[in-house]
């Protein structure tokens, strides 16, 4: 391998770990707050391509148009969630939570099978050519990828860390019960957390979809390479899923000349285990308070 | 008719043993396994490839517990250090991982074309004599593993187990090393689930990847759960209303015009989605199980 492939895969395994990162924050802000890991989280990202993909054969509008409406729908679709089955599970078993989400997530991605069928779909977009500097291969996709994906985080940061709606969330993170008792008031809170998480997701969906194809099993397939980012940052660091996300991606991407792209998923099986072995609570993650 | 049933009847069975598994992992120690088709998915290709290499087949059928026990006490070892929320991660993560190595690893395991022509258990008495033979052998084994649970539920073993579901810190506290007991329990549960996956390759006598996807493992959860885990009674029964919930959905395509075949599947995965749900939601200790769980 030259440097110069190896440029290009580190290229490659950026923009996709900043993609990743969207699904892995979403995860990680559920899984600080409600602490369950949400394993229906692939299916909202199947859910927002699809939306999205939806809006625009219905209206024939631009793909950024398309993607807002879809990071609506998936918002709503998320909170509903929320409303009709995770809050009442709450105090129960995290398994209870699990195997619901685990239900949710086969439910919405049979239902989009079923009304949208089996086969892959690409959004409607102009065909560019890669820009190419003596080898190294950019496509202008991929930087306007990594440019929403990067701003959408920066969103969500200056969200959790610069207003009191973060502030609110944080202090529920912590400890809910103290939360309670200062005066936080959890319903509306939780609700705009799921609006919040669904919306990430949708968009997580469609720039995923603009990397390679919208099929029913997108989300899934990305379920394990995002809950492993999450672990690997350390459960509830929003800044620890991003790295994790980024870390992970590269050095799937850098393991693909030696293992073949189809090993990528057990790469991520094997980081997320091994992880978890050395340091449970990942790199930025703190020791975990018992429950 | 006979034969049909018999089939269902045997594909039934092989669910409760699925579910006698893994209601030793969760139903008694609370261990989160979201990976059992990954242990349902050795046992069929260890003792698939050792048939076709001529290997007898009580043998390969041992060969199947054995490996897929063994295959269990990494996982097992990892599950000491972990909580139930990773350990349910890490095992879903495990499953995919054995279903793509088994996929891309064709020099064995022929990939994605799978390995067709497996020997049919007591194949040379007749097709429709051995369907009845393999059903009830299997009911036998059932039947044995179900009492040895029961059994062992109520030795101090059992209650140790059960102690380190309900409460693992208490039981540290009174100087009980719940370790090892967690590991031996994950393995005798994942040996379980290659038997049922030996038993599956040689009634079915064709298997591919494509058959040892996560759905398996959640069909299995689905039966547990509905049934009541923590109970032999809810693991059985709920494979019978698990059975009658997946060949209902084939008859209701007779009730459901205008829809395709891929369609139906849809639907079925669609049902068993809402299932989780509800089940979860409304019936949490299942339709025969106790009130304590």
């Amino acid at each position: 391998m030259t440097w110069i492939d190896f440029v290009n895969l580190l290229i490659n395994g950026l923009i996709e770990g900043l993609v990743v990162a969207l699904p892995a924050l979403a995860m990680t802000l559920v899984m600080g707050v409600n602490r369950f890991p949400n394993a229906a989280t692939g299916d909202m990202l199947t859910t927002g391509a699809y939306a999205a993909v939806a809006v625009q054969l219905l209206g024939g509008w631009p793909l950024w148009a398309a993607a807002l409406g879809s990071m609506v729908v998936t918002a709503l679709v998320s909170a509903g969630s929320y409303t009709l089955i995770f809050r009442k599970l709450a105090g129960r078993p995290m398994v209870s939570s699990m195997l619901a989400a685990i239900g949710l997530g086969f439910l919405l991605r049979s239902l989009i099978g079923f009304f949208a069928g089996h086969d892959q779909r690409t959004f409607d977009l102009p065909l560019v050519r890669a820009w190419n500097f003596g080898g190294i291969r950019i496509l202008p996709t991929d930087l306007v990828i990594a440019a929403v994906a990067a701003a959408c985080l920066v969103v969500v940061f200056v969200l959790i860390y610069r207003t009191s709606f973060g502030r609110q969330l944080r202090a529920v993170a912590d400890s809910a019960d103290l939360a309670r008792a200062s005066g936080i008031r959890a319903n509306g809170l939780m609700l705009c957390l799921w609006l919040l998480v669904g919306a990430l997701s949708a968009l997580g969906g469609v720039l995923l979809g603009m990397k390679a194809v919208v099929s029913p099993e997108m989300g899934w397939e990305s379920l394990i390479p995002a809950f492993a980012a999450m672990v690997l940052g350390g459960i509830g660091s929003p800044v620890g899923a991003v790295l994790g996300a980024l870390l992970l991606c590269v050095a799937q991407e850098l393991a693909v000349p030696l293992m073949g792209p189809s090993y990528k998923l057990v790469l991520s099986f094997v980081v997320l285990a091994l992880v978890l072995l050395v340091r449970p609570a990942g790199i930025m993650g703190r020791v975990q308070l018992v429950r | 008719m006979i034969a049909y049933l018999c089939a269902i009847g045997i594909v039934a069975l092989i669910y409760c043993l699925l579910a006698l598994g893994l209601n030793l992992q969760f139903g008694l120690t609370r261990l989160v396994n979201f990976g059992v088709v990954a242990f349902f998915a050795v046992g069929a290709y260890t003792s698939g490839l050792l048939a076709l290499q001529g290997v007898p087949l009580v043998l390969c059928f041992v060969a199947a517990g054995v490996l897929s026990g063994l295959l269990a006490l990494p996982i097992g070892l990892l599950s000491l250090r972990l909580r139930d929320d990773y350990l349910a991660i890490v095992t879903l993560g495990f499953s995919e991982a054995v279903r793509i190595s088994i996929q891309q690893e064709s020099w064995l395991t022929k990939g994605v074309q799978g390995l067709p022509g497996l020997p049919k258990l007591f194949a040379s008495w007749g097709s429709g004599v051995s369907d009845m033979a393999i059903f009830a052998t299997l009911l036998a084994v059932v039947a044995v593993v179900a009492w040895g649970t029961v059994r062992l539920a109520a030795s101090p073993f059992g209650r140790l187990l059960k102690a380190i579901g309900d409460d693992e810190p208490a039981l540290s506290a009174l100087g009980k090393d719940p370790a090892w007991f967690k590991v031996q329990v994950f393995m005798l549960g994942a040996a379980l689930a290659g038997l049922a996956g030996a038993f599956y390759a040689h009634f079915i006598t064709f298997i591919t990847p494509e058959q040892f996807i996560p759905l398996i493992t959640f069909y299995v959860w689905m039966g547990l759960v509905m049934g009541g885990s923590g109970t032999v009674r809810g693991a059985v029964f709920g494979s019978l209303l698990l059975m009658v919930f997946l060949e209902g959905s084939r008859f209701a395509k007779d009730w459901v015009p205008g829809v395709s075949e891929v369609g139906m599947a849809s639907l079925r995965l669609a049902a068993v989605g809402l299932a989780l749900i509800l089940v979860t939601l409304y019936k949490p200790n299942g339709l025969f199980g106790g009130k304590t769980q």
